[in-house]
C-alpha cells in the first residue's frame, strides 16, 4: 500500500492549479455565472494547449492517453477553482461514449477536435419529470428511411449554445439509444435556463428533428449500456470535483477563522466552530482516499460498480454538508451575493443532484451488495 | 499509488488467516465480546497468546538484539487486523506501548527482566494512566509519588485501568515532581499487580466486560523500577501512543459487523417478504457500506503515513481515522438495531433476538468507543490545531 504520487501526477496538479488560478479566478467564475455560454474563453484555451482537454483520449486520437487516476487529479482542481468550462460533458462524458461505442468514422471525425478544444460536445439526457435511470429517457426515436426522427423534451443540458454536437439518449425501438445530432438541426429549439450552479444549461424541443443513420453511437439498443459504464467513470471524476470544492472552501473558512475576532478572539479558537472544520477535514481527507481507491480499481481493471457510487454518494454530502458549516462559520457575510462561500455552497448541491443523484447512488450500492 | 498489500504482505495475511482458522477455538475466538476480544483475560486465552508467540509473531517489528525480526510495523498491523476479524486476543500493551518504551528507554535491568516475557507471552500488563481528576486532561495525574530510601511510596487513584483484574504488572504514571509543571512532574513505574496496598476494585459497565479503579495505599516501588528518567513519564506516554498507532484501533470488528448485518438482512423475511426489498434498508445498507469503506481508506491512509512516516508520527491521519471510526462503529449498530425493528429489543445472548442479539449487545459495548483512547473532542482538537492551523482552544 502506497499512497504517495508518481512525479506525473504532481506535476498534473501542479500545472493544472498553475492555469486555473491565473484563469479561474473568483472574477472569471463570477463574470461566467451570468453568461448564456458560461465559457471562460481563455481558460478553456489554455486548457487545450496544456492537453487536459485530451487527457482521456488516447494518443491515437491526438489525446494524452492518460488514465482515469491522473484525471481525478486534474477533478479535483477543477472543482478547487469551480472552473467554468465544459470539460466534463465533452471531454469526459462524450468522449468517453465514442471512445466506448462510437464507430471509426465517428471517432476520427470528433475525439481529436475534442482533444485540442476545437469542438465541444454536450450531452443531451435529463427529461423533465423522468429520472436517471434507464426508464427515465423518453426522448422518441422512430426510424424512417435510412434514419432516425427525434420527438421530445431534453432539459438541463448544459453548454448546448456553444455545442458543435450534441450526444442524445433517446428510446427506439430496441431499447435506448444514443445518437450525435446536429444543434442546428431543423425542428431543434434551444431554450436557456439558469441552474443552481449557474452551470448554463438549455431546454431543447425536438419537433421531427432528422438524424442520419449513421449517427446512431454502438449497435441497437447499446445505448443505455454504453452511458452507464461511461457514467461510472464520470461519477468518480464528479466526486473528485466535489473533494477540490469541499477543500478549497474549507480552507478559506479556516483562514477566516484565524483573522475574524469575536469576543476578543478569533472565531477558530471556540470549539464549537473549530470542531466543525475538524469534522469537515476528517471527511474530505476520507472522501479523497476514496475517489482515489475508485479510480485505481478502474484502472487495475477491477469493477467499480461499488466503489464509483460510493464515491460521488460520499463526496457531494460531504461537499454539501461542508459549505454548509462554513457558512454557518462565516457568519451573515455568507448569505450575501459578494462573499465567495454561496457560490460553493450552491455548486455543492447542484453537484450532488447531478450526474445521478443521492437515492439512485444509494440504489446502486445497494444492489451491488443485497442483489448479487 | 497502491491500494495492495504487496506480495510479502499479502502472503503474510494469507498466513495468519490460514493459522487462525485451523486454531479456530469458539472459547478464545467470540464476536459477542465485541471489543474485549482484544485481552488475554483467561487462561485458555493465555494459552492462545503462547502459541502465537511460538508462532514468531510477537515482538516481529523489535531490534534482532532484543529478540524481534526488525521487520515493519504494517505486519502488526496486519497480524492485528487478522486476530480481532477472528475475534481473537491482540497483540497489544506488552509488545507495543510497554515494549517499545523499553527498549528505547529502560535500564539494562527492565529490559531483561521484561523484554523475554513480552515476546513468550509469559505476562500481561495493565496501564495505568487515568485518573478521577486526569480524563481528557490526561497529563492531570495526581497519583502522588514521594521519595523515600531505595524507592517511592505511591498513593492515590487510578480509573478505567481495564485489564488489572487479571493482569501480572501495572505500568502506571504518577506525579514524582509536584512543583515541577503538569508535564515534567511525571513519571513512569512498573509494580506487581499483586503489591501489598494495592487494591483492585471492579467497575462493572454496560458493555461486556468489567473495568477498575485501583486504590494505592504506600505502595512501595524500588528505584529501579521507575522507567527512564525521573519527570520523563508524559513524553514516554505520547511517545509510545505514536509508536503504537499500527497497533492501536483495527478496522476488522466494524467491518465484521458490517458484514454481519448485509448478511442478515439478504436472509431476513419480514411479513413473508424479503426484508432486503425494503427501500429504507437499502438505503440505509447502502449508507453504512459507503462509510466502512471510507474507514478503511482513513486506515490505508494512516498507515501509509506510519510507513513512510520518516520517523514522523502519523498523528493526524490517526487521529482523523479514530474520530470517523468510532462514530460509524455506534451508528453501524444503531442503525442495524433500526433494521431489525423491535426484535432488536430481545437481549443478547438468546435465541429470540436477531443474531442471537449481537447489536443489541454491540449497541451497548461500543458507547464507549468515542470516549476511551482519546475522545472524539480531543481528537478534534487535535486536528484543528495541528492539521487545520487553528489556535489553542482550551
Amino acid at each position: 500500500m502506497d499512497l504517495d504520487l508518481s512525479e506525473e501526477q504532481q506535476m498534473i496538479i501542479d500545472t493544472t492549479r498553475a492555469v486555473l488560478g491565473e484563469h479561474s479566478t473568483s472574477e472569471v467564475v463570477r463574470l461566467m455565472e451570468d453568461d448564456p455560454k458560461g465559457v471562460a474563453e481563455e481558460l478553456w484555451k489554455q486548457l487545450s494547449e496544456v492537453g487536459f482537454n485530451g487527457l482521456l483520449i488516447p494518443e491515437s486520437y491526438g489525446g494524452g492517453g492518460m488514465t482515469l487516476l491522473e484525471a481525478a487529479f486534474f477533478y479535483e482542481e477543477l472543482g478547487r477553482f469551480m472552473a467554468p468550462v465544459p470539460h466534463f460533458v465533452s471531454c469526459v462524458m462524450s468522449a468517453g461514449v465514442l471512445l466506448e461505442a462510437g464507430s471509426k468514422a465517428q471517432k476520427e471525425t470528433w475525439l481529436p477536435k475534442i482533444a485540442d478544444g476545437s469542438a465541444i460536445l454536450t450531452t443531451a439526457w435529463y427529461e423533465p419529470g423522468r429520472g436517471q435511470g434507464e426508464a427515465g429517457v423518453a426522448l422518441e426515436a422512430v426510424s424512417s428511411g435510412d434514419g432516425f426522427v427525434l420527438s421530445g423534451v431534453k432539459r438541463s443540458v448544459p453548454y448546448a449554445a456553444v455545442a458543435d454536437q450534441l450526444v442524445v439518449l433517446a428510446r427506439t425501438a430496441d431499447g435506448v439509444d444514443l445518437f450525435l445530432v446536429d444543434p442546428t438541426s431543423e425542428g431543434l429549439t434551444l431554450t436557456f435556463h439558469q441552474s443552481q450552479g449557474r452551470e448554463p444549461h438549455y431546454r431543447i424541443d425536438f419537433d421531427g428533428v432528422q438524424v442520419p443513420a449513421e449517427n446512431r453511437i454502438g449497435a441497437a439498443g447499446s445505448g443505455w449500456a454504453t452511458w452507464n459504464t461511461v457514467m461510472h467513470d464520470g461519477i468518480i471524476l464528479q466526486a473528485a470535483s466535489a473533494v477540490g470544492g469541499a477543500d478549497r472552501c474549507l480552507m478559506e473558512t479556516v483562514e477566516y477563522a484565524n483573522q475574524r475576532v469575536q469576543f476578543d478572539k478569533p472565531l477558530g479558537a471556540f470549539q464549537a466552530l473549530a470542531h466543525y472544520m475538524a469534522d469537515a477535514s476528517t471527511k474530505i481527507d476520507g472522501g479523497r482516499v476514496l475517489v482515489h481507491e475508485a479510480a485505481w480499481n478502474r484502472v487495475q481493471g477491477r469493477s467499480v460498480a461499488r466503489f464509483a457510487p460510493m464515491a460521488k454518494l460520499f463526496c457531494a454530502e460531504t461537499y454539501r454538508e461542508t459549505t454548509r458549516v462554513c457558512a454557518q462559520i462565516w457568519g451573515g457575510v455568507a448569505f450575501t451575493i459578494e462573499y465567495d462561500v454561496q457560490m460553493f455552497f450552491r455548486r455543492a448541491k447542484h453537484l450532488q443532484l447531478s450526474w445521478w443523484d443521492t437515492p439512485y447512488l444509494e440504489e446502486l450500492v445497494a444492489a451491488d451488495v443485497l442483489d448479487r | 499509488m497502491n491500494f495492495d498489500f504487496s506480495p510479502e504482505e499479502q502472503k503474510f495475511a494469507e498466513e495468519v488467516d490460514q493459522w487462525l482458522t485451523e486454531n479456530h477455538d469458539p472459547v478464545v475466538m467470540d464476536h459477542h465480546r465485541e471489543n474485549f476480544t482484544q485481552l488475554a483475560d483467561t487462561p485458555e486465552r493465555r494459552a492462545f497468546m503462547k502459541k502465537l508467540a511460538a508462532q514468531g509473531w510477537l515482538g516481529m517489528s523489535w531490534p534482532k538484539e532484543y529478540g524481534g525480526q526488525e521487520i515493519e510495523g504494517v505486519y502488526e498491523y496486519i497480524l492485528n487486523e487478522a486476530l480481532s476479524k477472528h475475534a481473537a486476543p491482540q497483540i497489544g500493551k506488552g509488545v507495543g506501548i510497554i515494549g517499545k518504551t523499553l527498549i528505547r528507554h529502560g535500564s539494562d535491568k527492565l529490559k531483561d527482566e521484561f523484554l523475554p516475557k513480552v515476546l513468550h507471552a509469559d505476562i500481561e500488563f495493565a496501564v495505568g494512566y487515568s485518573e478521577p481528576e486526569a480524563g481528557s486532561d490526561a497529563a492531570n495525574m495526581q497519583l502522588k509519588a514521594e521519595k523515600v530510601d531505595g524507592g517511592w511510596n505511591l498513593n492515590g487513584q487510578k480509573m478505567w485501568t481495564t485489564s488489572a483484574h487479571f493482569a501480572d504488572w501495572y505500568w502506571v504514571g504518577a506525579r514524582t515532581d509536584p512543583d515541577k509543571s503538569k508535564h515534567a512532574g511525571l513519571s513512569l513505574f512498573l509494580i506487581p499487580m499483586d503489591h501489598p496496598g494495592l487494591e483492585v476494585q471492579s467497575l462493572p459497565t454496560i458493555g461486556k466486560d468489567t473495568t477498575n479503579q485501583v486504590f494505592f495505599e504506600d505502595v512501595f516501588v524500588p528505584d529501579d523500577y521507575l522507567v527512564g528518567e525521573r519527570g520523563k513519564g508524559f513524553q514516554y506516554i505520547s511517545e509510545a501512543l505514536d509508536l503504537e498507532r499500527f497497533t492501536m484501533f483495527t478496522l476488522s470488528p466494524i467491518a465484521n459487523r458490517t458484514d454481519v448485518l448485509v448478511d442478515w438482512v439478504k436472509a431476513a423475511q419480514r411479513d413473508d417478504a424479503p426484508l432486503k426489498n425494503d427501500p429504507n434498508v437499502r438505503r440505509t445498507i447502502a449508507q453504512i457500506v459507503t462509510d466502512t469503506a471510507v474507514a478503511k481508506g482513513l486506515s490505508t491512509r494512516f498507515v501509509c503515513a506510519a510507513k513512510d512516516g520518516g520517523g514522523k508520527p502519523p498523528t493526524i491521519p490517526s487521529s482523523q481515522y479514530k474520530l470517523f471510526t468510532t462514530s460509524l462503529s455506534q451508528r453501524v449498530c444503531k442503525d442495524a438495531l433500526d433494521i431489525t425493528g423491535h426484535e432488536g429489543t430481545i437481549m443478547e445472548g438468546q435465541d429470540e433476538a436477531p443474531l442471537r442479539g449481537r447489536f443489541e449487545g454491540a449497541y451497548r459495548a461500543t458507547m464507549n468507543e468515542t470516549v476511551g483512547g482519546g475522545s472524539s473532542e480531543i481528537q478534534k482538537n487535535i486536528i484543528a490545531r495541528r492539521h487545520l492551523g487553528l489556535p489553542k482552544n482550551f
